[in-house]
């Protein structure tokens, strides 16, 4: 079943919001720019996972024989697409949350935010979230990139949208914990200082219906193949990030906070997973598990 | 020969829009009156020249009641000492509001017997060459409120006030003769907790009719701080209905939008019927408030976004660079074009549509945006030719369909803007007369 694949669902989503979005929001993202993330992303992600790994593998085919070992049939498939649905999802991340002007912005977020995947990686796992690290590369490296944290509105509908969406995804991958574990110590937090301040609670409650921060909550922080694995790990892990995005929110004025807050403690991943083990998350786990001489890899 | 041959092109600045249009009572901060008066802010106009975290502030006020009785109260992010504020001149607001204003641009039909009949292609207007003219330190420790600093700058007293509590800032100021609005209490202590300060302003009589201004100017101040926000809960204790404030957002990189509110863009190059030239103001004011309806009355809209290089059609001739440093605008390298892009954010708030205060961002968003609104007047003079028919035929179908924008921009009764609109008849030609002529 295609839909067993939660990327699809994903996918499906996703796209979803970025056609309400451009409908309903007008936003600023040009066409053109939805199509170099889009580029930018499978392309990359063809490059890394497919092209190099069938190079090398000729490259072996050609050497083992003149080793006078017997040739053994490459495995490496030139065009094996099921990797590319992660892309496609990041891709679709980088249209919905960064805005720039020109498409070398773009092609940037869309390449490094895939190749990041491959360059950072830690027993065979990547710990940077792709569209994360994407948009933090844009907003360093350029000056022509940005996000507009207040475009989605505090609507109630779309507080209802991302809930279950997001729930729906979440419930296939089992990932409602961190989800869950991040909008609760964000809205105590938030809930204390408002309180503290004095504020009335409908600024507690404008804050957090910012449909920005649960499309986040509900659908970057929760990529299960970048966080830690084990479910105790990912709740400290979803508390850091709630704690960091609410001292760089409230005392830094970074309007990017939770961005700048998950790009700065994913390599906590590494450290989370060496302290409590867990099988590491595979998107076609049930799938796979009928195909013989697959095994998983226990981080 | 041009197909739509641009006679004047006009503008109605959103100045006298405003005045004719905006019941508007707001601003950042509250006025505090010093006798039993009621108080109202009028419509403010604030300016904010920001480079990194760097920021000039221009707050430009239309204070309607009597000179003495004005005193005014805003948090501010650091102590601003005396060579930080200073009085603005009230020119450079008119002239940032001239040249951000939306704007009315008419277009004259040709003679459709003229040989090139492509007048029946829609979207003409826009295809049509870009409009050239316009018209267009004494502590009370009882209290907890510190003095931190007091000096005088042109017609203004100004305190720099810092509390540590909103019960004794409350007292000071009721001590010091300032009458506060009810409910301002709840809604300082939040601020003084942000650790903020508290610039006073009221006026020096002497100095005001020594200098006989005929109103007051603008107050100017210079900071440093990663706060890139304007408080408008205090705005909102002594008003009794929604307020507008219009921001000008100068910055060297590109738009500025906000963070917490969604920003959207008004309504923008529609076609509508001639007659609205002489109600503009009106029109203005209804699209405006139909569309803030539409938008649930909690979004903030843009009605200009561009960089004041150049403008096309000017409202207003872009701003020289002595009057953009006089915006505030600090960032100018002499001998080099200047690099300002302005973003025109209109705000109409209310108390529960608006619970946070306003929090901005820069972008480097360089796309350029103004609220235009198109009108095109029919050609009236004697047409006989075989394409003067298809002509008035055309024309009929897009005068009802701007008055049908119209109505759907403004919520205007239909039926009044049709006898309003005057509609052209189509005149048929006999069909003898393609003979007998």
């Amino acid at each position: 079943m295609l839909l067993q694949d939660a990327r699809i669902s994903q996918i499906i989503f996703l796209s979803l919001f970025l056609f309400l979005g451009l409908s309903t929001r007008d936003w600023t993202l040009r066409p053109d720019l939805i199509l170099v993330a889009i580029a930018s992303c499978l392309l990359t992600q063809w490059l890394l996972s497919c092209f190099v790994p069938f190079v090398k593998s000729k490259i072996r085919s050609y050497q083992i024989p003149k080793l006078g070992v017997k040739e053994v049939k490459s495995r490496v498939q030139l065009f094996e697409l099921t990797c590319l649905r992660s892309a496609a999802i990041t891709a679709l991340g980088l249209c919905l949350l960064l805005r720039c002007n020109d498409y070398t912005t773009m092609a940037i977020a869309g390449s490094l935010a895939i190749a990041s995947k491959f360059l950072f990686r830690h027993k065979n796992k990547h710990f940077f979230n792709p569209a994360n690290f994407g948009i933090i590369a844009a907003l360093i490296l350029t000056q022509d990139a940005w996000v507009s944290p207040g475009q989605w509105g505090t609507d109630w509908w779309y507080l209802l949208l991302f809930f279950c969406t997001g729930g729906t995804i979440l419930k296939q991958v089992g990932r409602w914990d961190t989800s869950i574990a991040f909008l609760v110590a964000y809205t105590l937090l938030e809930g204390l200082r408002n309180y503290w301040l004095g504020w009335s609670w409908d600024v507690l409650q404008h804050e957090l219906m910012s449909g920005s921060l649960l499309l986040f909550a509900f659908f970057m922080l929760t990529d299960p193949r970048s966080i830690p694995n084990a479910t105790i790990s990912r709740i400290i892990w979803a508390v850091a990030i709630a704690f960091l995005t609410f001292i760089l929110r409230n005392q830094f004025y970074l309007s990017t906070a939770v961005f700048w807050a998950l790009f700065f403690l994913s390599p906590l991943t590494i450290w989370l997973d060496t302290i409590w083990s867990a099988p590491k998350f595979e998107w076609l786990k049930t799938i796979n598990k009928r195909l013989p001489n697959q095994s998983f890899t226990t981080s | 020969m041009k197909l739509f041959r641009i006679l004047t092109t006009f503008l109605v600045t959103i100045a006298t829009l405003f005045s004719l249009a905006l019941p508007a009572e707001a601003f950042c901060g509250f006025y505090v009156a010093k006798a039993d008066t009621d108080l109202y802010n009028q419509a403010s106009q604030v300016a904010i020249a920001r480079d990194g975290d760097r920021t000039i502030l221009t707050m430009a006020n239309d204070y309607q009641g009597d000179v003495q009785d004005f005193a005014l109260v805003v948090p501010v992010p650091v102590i601003l000492t005396e060579d930080r504020v200073r009085v603005g001149d009230p020119k450079i607001m008119q002239r940032l509001d001239a040249f951000s204003a939306p704007r009315l641009v008419e277009y004259f039909d040709e003679n459709p017997c003229n040989p090139r009949p492509e007048y029946l292609q829609r979207g003409g207007t826009r295809g049509a060459p870009a409009p050239q003219a316009a018209l267009e330190e004494s502590e009370d420790s009882t209290l907890g409120v510190t003095v931190e600093a007091s000096f005088s700058v042109g017609e203004y007293d100004i305190l720099i006030l810092s509390a540590t509590e909103s019960s004794g800032l409350e007292t000071w100021l009721i001590n010091n003769g300032y009458k506060i609005p009810p409910g301002a209490k709840e809604l300082l202590q939040p601020y003084i907790r942000q650790d903020m300060k508290f610039f006073v302003a009221k006026v020096n009589l002497a100095e005001y009719k020594q200098a006989g201004y005929e109103f007051l100017r603008p107050l100017m101040m210079a900071y440093e701080s990663p706060k890139f926000m304007l408080p408008i809960r205090l705005g909102m204790t002594n008003a009794k209905q929604d307020q507008d404030l219009i921001v000008y957002l100068l910055s060297p990189q590109g738009q500025t939008e906000l963070t917490n509110y969604r920003t959207v863009q008004v309504p923008s190059n529609v076609e509508i019927p001639e007659f609205v030239k002489n109600e503009f103001g009106d029109f203005y004011k209804s699209m405006f408030q139909t569309v803030y309806e539409r938008e649930g009355k909690k979004v903030a809209f843009l009605e200009y976004a561009w960089n004041m290089q150049t403008c096309d059609p000017c409202a207003a001739e872009p701003l020289s660079p002595e009057e953009l440093e006089q915006a505030g605008v600090f960032w100018l390298q002499p001998g080099q074009r200047p690099n300002v892009f302005i973003s025109r954010l209109h705000v109409r708030y209310t108390r529960d549509k608006f619970p946070e205060d306003l929090r901005f961002q820069t972008t480097a968003n360089k796309q350029n945006f103004q609220g235009r609104y198109v009108i095109r007047h029919p050609y009236k003079g004697e047409m006989n030719c075989p394409a003067a028919e298809p002509y008035q035929q055309a024309l009929q179908q897009r005068q009802e369909q701007e008055v049908q924008t119209l109505a759907n921009l403004t919520r205007w009764d239909i039926q009044t803007i049709r006898d309003k609109a005057n509609l052209s008849q189509v005149q048929t030609t006999p069909w003898w007369r393609n003979i007998w002529n």
